[in-house]
C-alpha cells in the first residue's frame, strides 16, 4: 500500500555498491567494530620466573596456604593429604612447627565437607604429642566450636577431634583455663542435659524424653564415650611428684618445661569468670562438678541407662566411673572456700 | 578470602532463619536448640575474642549470624540469655577499632534490636554508643551510630515523653561539652541537640545549656556550630513544621475513587491512613505554635552569657577564629544584646575600628552594630559611631553603593536609638536625598521619613513635612527621652471597638428598634454580650476564616507598643483631629478596662488586624521596595542582616536572569512558546480529566470515520429526513439524545 515506496527504498540500498574515491579513505562497513585501544602501559598476569622446582618448604607452606584457604573442597582435602604424608614421612618434614600449624588448620574442625574434616583427623594424629599439648587451650575452642555445631555431622566429627586432644593432652586439656567447666558445658549442651534445674513441677521436654534410635543413638553413644573419657581424665588422681633434691634449684635456674607454666597468675588477660578458671587439681575440679553438674548428669544418666542398647551400655560405664572410687566415689563436700565464692566477694 | 559455597545439605540443617521461626513459636520445645546455639556462640566469641583483628571471614560470618539469632530470640530465654547484651557492649567497647564493618554495624543492630524488645533500656544502649560514636575513626560507622542513636531517642519520645532519659542523656552531653573545653568531640553532642531540638523532642532550657557552654568551647568548630544553632535552630525548626504539614491529602478524590474501582482491602486501608492524616492535620492546626520559647528566650542569664561571648572570642585579641565564625559570634552577641536589652558598654567601642569601607564584609558589622542597638544604649556611646560611619562611608567620593549602605545603618541604629543623632549630622545626610543615585537617594529619604516620626525637631524646617510641623505646633509630637518607656495598649482594639458598636447596631436594627440606645439599655445590652457560646472561638461564625487571612503575620506576635504613623488620619482641622484621638483614647481604654477579652474576641481582633493589614497594603500605600526594609514590619525576633542594609544597592545589581525570574514572578508557568490554549490542556491532562466531547470527535481515527460518511451517501430520502427531523428535535430539548433516537 502506502509504504511500499519507502520499503522498496530501503531494500534497494542494501544492493547500492559504495562508491570509492581518490584520496579518500574506504568507507567502513556496516558492522564494523573499532578495537583499537589506549593505555599508558601493559600488565601481565602474575607469572613464576623460576628456573628451579620450589624446594620443600615453599610446596609446605603452599599446600598449607591452600588447605586452610582454598575454595574447593578437593583442593583443601588434597592439600592436607600432601601435608600428612610430610609429617608422617619417617624424619618427618614440618618446616612450620606444630603450633603454627595448628593455628592454621584449627579452623577447619567445624569445615563444611566431610572428607576434608576425615583427612584433617588423620593429619592431627600424625602430628608429635608434645608439641601439641602447647595448643591444647587454642584446640578445644575450635573443638568446643565444632561440637555445638549447628549441623550434626560436624558435631560428630568433632568428638573424633575430642578423643584425639584427649588420647594426648588430657592433663593438659582439664586444666587450661575453661577447659574443665565449659567443656562440661558443652557435652551437657549436646546430650540435651539441661544444667538448670526445672523451677516448676513439669516433667522436663525436648531430648530428655525423646528415644534415639538408629544414627543419632549412634552419636548419642559416642558422645557418652567421650565424656566417660573426659570424666575420667579429670577424675585421675595426681601422679606422686618424684622427689628431685634439686628442684628448689630447677625452680630457680631453669625455665620450667610444661606448657604455660605460669598461665594460672593471669598475669596478662582478661579477668576470668567461674566458667573459664582454671582448676589444676582433682579436688576443685570434684567440687566444681558437684556443684554444678553432678545433679544434671546423674539424672540425665539414669534416664538414658534405660534406653538400653548402647547407649545403655555406654551411661551403665559412665555412671560406673561416677559413682567409682576413681570417679566422685571419694568426694566429700567440704567447707573449704571456693574460688568462685572468693571472686564474687572481690 | 571470598565466601565458601555451603554445601546442600549443609544449608538444610544450619538453617538460621529456620531455628529463629520455630523457636519464636514454642521457645519451650526448643530450649535444647538453643542452648546448643548458645553454647555455639560462646564458643564463638571465644574464638573471635583470641584474634579479633585477624579472624576470616567465614568465622565472622558464622558468628555474626550467631550473633543476629540469639538477638532476635533473646525475649524468649531471659535467662539464659542474661549476659548476652553485656558481652555485646563489651566486643563493641574494645574493639570497634579493628572490627569489619559488617560486624560492627550486626552487633550495634543487635543491640538496638535487644533494645526494641525491651531485654535492654534506652540508656544503657546509649551509654555505650555515644561514647564510641565519640572515639571510633570510621566516618560511616560514626554516621550509622549517630542515625542509630537519633532514631532510638525518638522513638523512646514517640508516646510520651521519656523525662529520665532525656535528662541522662542532657547530662551526658552537658559533661562532653564542659569536659574538655578544646577537644572537638563536642561536635557530636551539637549535632544530637540539634537534631533534636529541630525534631521538637527536646524543647526545654537544658539542651539551650549545653548549647549555650558549646558556644564558649575553645574549639572554633564547636563553638560555631553552636553559635549556629542559636542563629538557625528556631528557624530549622519552623521549616520542619511546615515541611511535615506540607502534604495534603485529597479526602474527596480518594472517596471518589473507591466509589469507582474495585472494593479491595488495600483500598479500604489506605482510605483509612488517609482519614487518620487529615485528623491528625486538623488536630495539629489547633496545637500551639511551635516556637513558643525560642532559644534565645530559654537562655538563662543572657548578660552573662554574651559578656562571656564578647571577652572570649571577639575582644580577646588572642582568639584565633577566622573572619566568618567572628561575624557569625558577633551576630549572636548582638542579637542577644537587642532582645533582651543588655548593656555591654566594650562592644560598641570595639566596632570602631571594623567601620570602614576596605573592611571585609562590613555590611555584617554594619547589620550587627544596628542590631545590637536598643534604647537603652547610652546615646554618647553611639554618637561617635555613628560620626565615624558618616565619615568613611557617606561623601560624595565614596561610591554608590557605600553611600548607601551608611546611611541604611545610620537608618537602622537611629530607628533603634534615636538620641545618638546630632541635627549637624542628620541636615547633612539628609541632603543625600538629592543624590542621583537611586540607592543612596532611597537611604536618604528613609532617613528622613524616619526622623520626621521620631524627632522632627533635628531636621531643617523646611524638611519636616506637613504632619511632623502640624504635630509640633500642636504639642502632640513629643520626643522621648532616654529611658522613658511608652504606656502599651493593645494593638488594634479600636478596630474590636469599632466592630462590636457594628454589630450591636446590627442587633438593634434586627429587633426593629431605633440604632442606638438610651442610657438604661445600654448596660443591659452589654451584659448580653456575654453570653456563654461567644467564649468558643468555632461558635463564633464570623471568625471562619477563608483563604487570604493568612497574607501577613510578621507583625502580629507580640503586642508590642507601636509608633503610630502621623500620616496615618488625614485630618485638615486640627481640633477635630484632637477631639477624634481623645475619644478614640477612650474608647480604647473602656473596652479594655471594663470587658474581659474572650478567646472569640481575641480571634476577631486578629482577623480584624489582618484584614487592616491587608487594606494597607491594597491600597497601595506602602511602597513596594521599602517594605521589606521598614522597620516596623520586621518580628522583633528576626535581627538585621547584612541584607537589609545592602538592599536598595542589590535592586541595580541584578542579573538578566534574576530580571527576568523577578518579572515572572506570579504568572503561569511558560516552558516553551505555546498557546495559552495548549497550556490549559497540558494542566487539565495533568490533573487527570478528561477530554470534551469536540475534542474526542475531534481526534477520532480517520478510518473509524469512513464507514459511516459511506453509509450517508446511500441513505434514502426517508431516512434523512429521519435524521434531519432528529436533528431539530435534539436542540430543541437541549442537545441530548434520548433513549432510541
Amino acid at each position: 500500500m502506502g509504504s511500499s515506496a519507502k520499503k522498496k527504498k530501503e531494500k534497494a540500498k542494501d544492493f547500492q555498491k559504495p562508491k570509492y574515491k581518490v584520496g579518500k579513505a574506504k568507507p567502513k562497513a556496516s558492522n564494523f567494530t573499532d578495537t583499537s585501544f589506549k593505555s599508558k602501559s601493559i600488565v601481565m598476569g602474575h607469572q613464576s620466573l623460576s628456573t628451579v622446582a620450589p624446594d620443600v618448604t615453599q610446596q609446605f607452606k603452599h599446600n598449607l596456604s591452600l588447605a586452610s584457604s582454598a575454595k574447593s573442597d578437593k583442593q583443601r582435602q588434597e592439600a592436607l593429604s600432601y601435608l600428612t604424608t610430610q609429617l608422617s614421612s619417617e624424619p618427618a618434614v614440618n618446616p612450620l612447627g606444630a603450633p603454627l600449624l595448628l593455628s592454621k588448620l584449627l579452623p577447619l574442625v567445624s569445615d563444611s565437607s566431610t572428607p576434608v574434616r576425615a583427612q584433617l583427623l588423620k593429619l592431627f594424629r600424625a602430628l608429635p604429642e608434645d608439641e601439641v599439648r602447647h595448643s591444647t587451650e587454642q584446640a578445644i575452642l575450635y573443638i568446643r566450636a565444632g561440637m555445638t555445631h549447628l549441623s550434626a555431622d560436624i558435631g560428630n566429627d568433632s568428638l573424633g577431634f575430642m578423643e584425639w586432644l584427649l588420647d594426648i593432652a588430657d592433663e593438659d586439656l582439664v586444666r587450661c583455663p575453661g577447659g574443665w567447666v565449659k567443656t562440661l558445658n558443652t557435652f551437657c549442651a549436646m546430650l540435651g542435659w539441661s544444667i538448670t534445674s526445672k523451677k516448676d513441677g513439669w516433667t522436663s521436654s525436648g531430648a530428655a524424653q525423646k528415644v534415639a534410635r538408629g544414627k543419632v543413638a549412634q552419636n548419642q553413644a559416642r558422645c557418652l564415650e567421650a565424656l566417660t573419657k573426659f570424666l575420667r581424665a579429670g577424675f585421675q588422681p595426681e601422679t606422686e611428684m618424684v622427689s628431685n633434691p634439686r628442684a628448689a634449684d630447677d625452680n630457680l635456674y631453669r625455665i620450667p618445661r610444661e606448657p604455660s607454666a605460669f598461665a594460672y597468675l593471669n598475669l596478662a588477660g582478661p579477668r576470668r569468670d567461674g566458667d573459664a578458671e582454671m582448676y589444676l587439681d582433682r579436688e576443685s575440679r570434684q567440687r566444681v562438678f558437684h556443684k554444678r553438674f553432678h545433679e544434671s548428669i546423674s539424672r540425665g544418666l539414669e534416664q538414658t541407662k534405660k534406653e538400653g542398647g548402647s547407649t545403655g551400655r555406654s551411661a551403665a560405664t559412665l555412671s560406673q566411673l561416677l559413682l567409682g572410687d576413681e570417679g566422685m566415689g571419694d568426694y566429700e563436700p567440704s567447707g573449704a572456700i571456693e574460688t568462685e565464692d572468693l571472686l564474687e566477694l572481690w | 578470602m571470598p565466601k565458601r559455597k555451603v554445601a546442600a545439605l549443609e544449608k538444610i540443617d544450619a538453617d538460621f532463619a529456620n531455628l529463629q521461626y520455630k523457636i519464636r513459636r514454642d521457645p519451650k520445645s526448643y530450649i535444647d536448640d538453643f542452648r546448643r546455639q548458645f553454647d555455639q556462640y560462646e564458643s564463638q566469641r571465644e574464638i573471635f575474642l583470641v584474634s579479633p583483628a585477624a579472624a576470616s571471614s567465614e568465622q565472622v560470618e558464622s558468628f555474626q549470624n550467631l550473633i543476629d539469632l540469639i538477638a532476635h530470640v533473646a525475649d524468649c530465654y531471659p535467662e539464659e540469655t542474661a549476659s548476652f547484651p553485656d558481652d555485646l557492649k563489651t566486643i563493641l567497647s574494645q574493639h570497634h577499632t579493628v572490627l569489619g564493618s559488617e560486624l560492627r554495624d550486626k552487633i550495634v543492630g543487635s543491640l538496638m534490636l535487644l533494645r526494641r524488645k525491651e531485654v535492654i533500656d534506652s540508656a544503657n544502649v546509649l551509654t555505650c554508643l555515644f561514647p564510641i560514636l565519640v572515639a571510633s575513626p570510621s566516618k560511616s560507622f560514626r554516621a550509622v551510630l549517630f542515625g542509630k542513636i537519633l532514631s532510638d531517642m525518638r522513638n523512646s519520645n514517640t508516646k510520651a515523653i521519656n523525662h529520665p532519659l532525656n535528662r541522662t542523656i542532657q547530662t551526658v552531653l552537658y559533661n562532653m561539652v564542659t569536659a574538655d573545653r578544646s577537644s572537638p568531640r563536642a561536635i557530636w553532642a551539637i549535632k544530637l541537640t540539634r537534631e533534636l531540638w529541630k525534631r521538637q523532642i527536646w524543647t526545654d532550657a537544658k539542651p539551650v545549656d549545653v548549647m549555650k557552654e558549646a558556644c564558649l568551647s575553645d574549639n572554633e568548630k564547636v563553638a560555631v556550630g553552636a553559635v549556629r544553632f542559636f542563629l538557625g535552630g528556631d528557624k530549622e525548626r519552623e521549616e520542619l513544621e511546615d515541611e511535615s504539614s506540607d502534604e495534603e491529602v485529597d479526602l474527596s478524590k480518594i472517596r471518589h475513587q473507591i466509589g469507582i474501582n474495585k472494593k479491595t482491602k488495600k483500598q479500604k486501608k489506605a482510605y483509612e491512613k488517609a482519614v487518620d492524616k487529615v485528623h491528625r492535620a486538623e488536630r495539629k492546626k489547633n496545637k500551639p505554635h511551635p516556637l513558643n520559647f525560642s532559644a534565645f528566650h530559654l537562655l538563662h542569664d543572657p548578660q552573662q552569657f554574651s559578656e562571656e561571648l564578647f571577652s572570649k572570642h571577639l575582644q580577646n585579641t588572642k582568639a584565633k577564629l577566622s573572619l566568618d565564625s567572628k561575624l557569625l559570634v558577633l551576630q549572636l552577641v548582638t542579637r542577644l544584646v537587642g532582645l533582651h536589652q543588655l548593656t555591654i558598654v566594650p562592644l560598641y567601642s570595639w566596632f570602631i575600628k571594623f567601620l570602614t569601607p576596605r573592611q571585609q564584609s562590613v555590611t555584617s558589622f554594619l547589620a550587627s552594630l544596628a542590631q545590637g542597638t536598643h534604647n537603652l544604649v547610652p546615646p554618647d556611646v553611639l554618637e561617635p559611631l555613628l560620626q565615624k560611619i558618616a565619615n568613611e562611608f557617606v561623601s560624595e567620593a565614596s561610591a554608590a553603593e557605600v553611600a548607601a549602605a551608611g546611611l541604611n545603618s545610620i537608618r537602622e541604629i537611629c530607628a533603634r536609638q534615636p538620641l545618638a543623632m546630632t541635627d549637624t549630622l542628620l541636615q547633612d545626610l539628609v541632603q543625600y536625598r538629592k543624590s542621583k543615585d537611586k540607592g543612596v537617594m532611597m537611604a536618604a529619604k528613609g532617613l528622613l521619613s524616619l526622623f520626621r516620626e521620631v524627632d522632627p525637631e533635628l531636621l531643617k524646617k523646611k524638611d519636616r513635612g506637613k504632619d511632623a510641623t502640624i504635630g509640633l505646633r500642636a504639642g502632640t509630637l513629643k520626643n522621648m527621652k532616654f529611658g522613658q518607656e511608652e504606656s502599651g495598649g493593645i494593638e488594634g482594639l479600636e478596630l474590636l471597638a469599632k466592630w462590636k458598636e457594628e454589630e450591636k447596631k446590627r442587633k438593634r436594627v434586627e429587633k426593629g428598634l431605633p440604632e442606638t440606645a438610651g442610657s438604661d439599655e445600654e448596660n443591659k445590652d452589654e451584659d448580653d454580650g456575654f453570653n456563654s457560646s461567644d467564649w468558643e472561638v468555632e461558635s463564633d461564625d464570623s471568625s471562619v476564616s477563608g483563604d487570604w487571612v493568612n497574607v501577613d503575620h510578621s507583625d502580629d506576635e507580640a503586642p508590642a507598643p507601636k509608633k503610630r504613623k502621623g500620616g496615618e488620619e488625614p485630618s485638615d482641622d486640627e481640633e477635630e483631629n484632637e477631639e477624634d484621638r481623645a475619644a478614640e483614647l477612650e474608647r480604647m481604654a473602656k473596652l479594655a478596662t471594663t470587658t474581659i477579652l474572650t478567646p472569640a474576641d481575641l480571634a476577631k481582633l486578629q482577623e480584624l488586624r489582618t484584614e487592616a493589614a491587608l487594606e494597607r497594603a491594597m491600597g497601595g500605600k506602602v511602597r513596594k521596595g521599602h517594605s521589606n526594609n521598614n522597620p516596623a514590619a520586621r518580628h522583633l525576633d528576626d535581627g538585621v542582616t547584612a541584607e537589609n542594609i545592602e538592599a536598595p544597592a542589590r535592586l541595580r545589581k541584578l542579573t538578566k536572569e534574576e530580571k527576568v525570574a523577578l518579572a515572572k514572578e506570579g504568572k503561569p508557568e511558560r516552558e516553551e512558546h505555546k498557546s495559552t490554549r495548549a497550556i490549559n490542556k497540558s494542566k487539565k491532562d495533568a490533573a487527570g480529566k478528561s477530554t470534551s466531547n469536540r475534542e474526542k470527535a475531534r481526534k477520532k481515527n480517520f478510518l473509524m470515520t469512513l464507514g459511516k460518511a459511506k453509509s450517508k451517501q446511500k441513505r434514502s430520502l426517508v431516512e434523512t429526513r429521519k435524521v434531519l427531523r432528529g436533528h431539530i428535535d435534539r436542540s430543541t430539548h437541549g442537545g441530548k439524545r434520548r433513549n432510541g433516537t
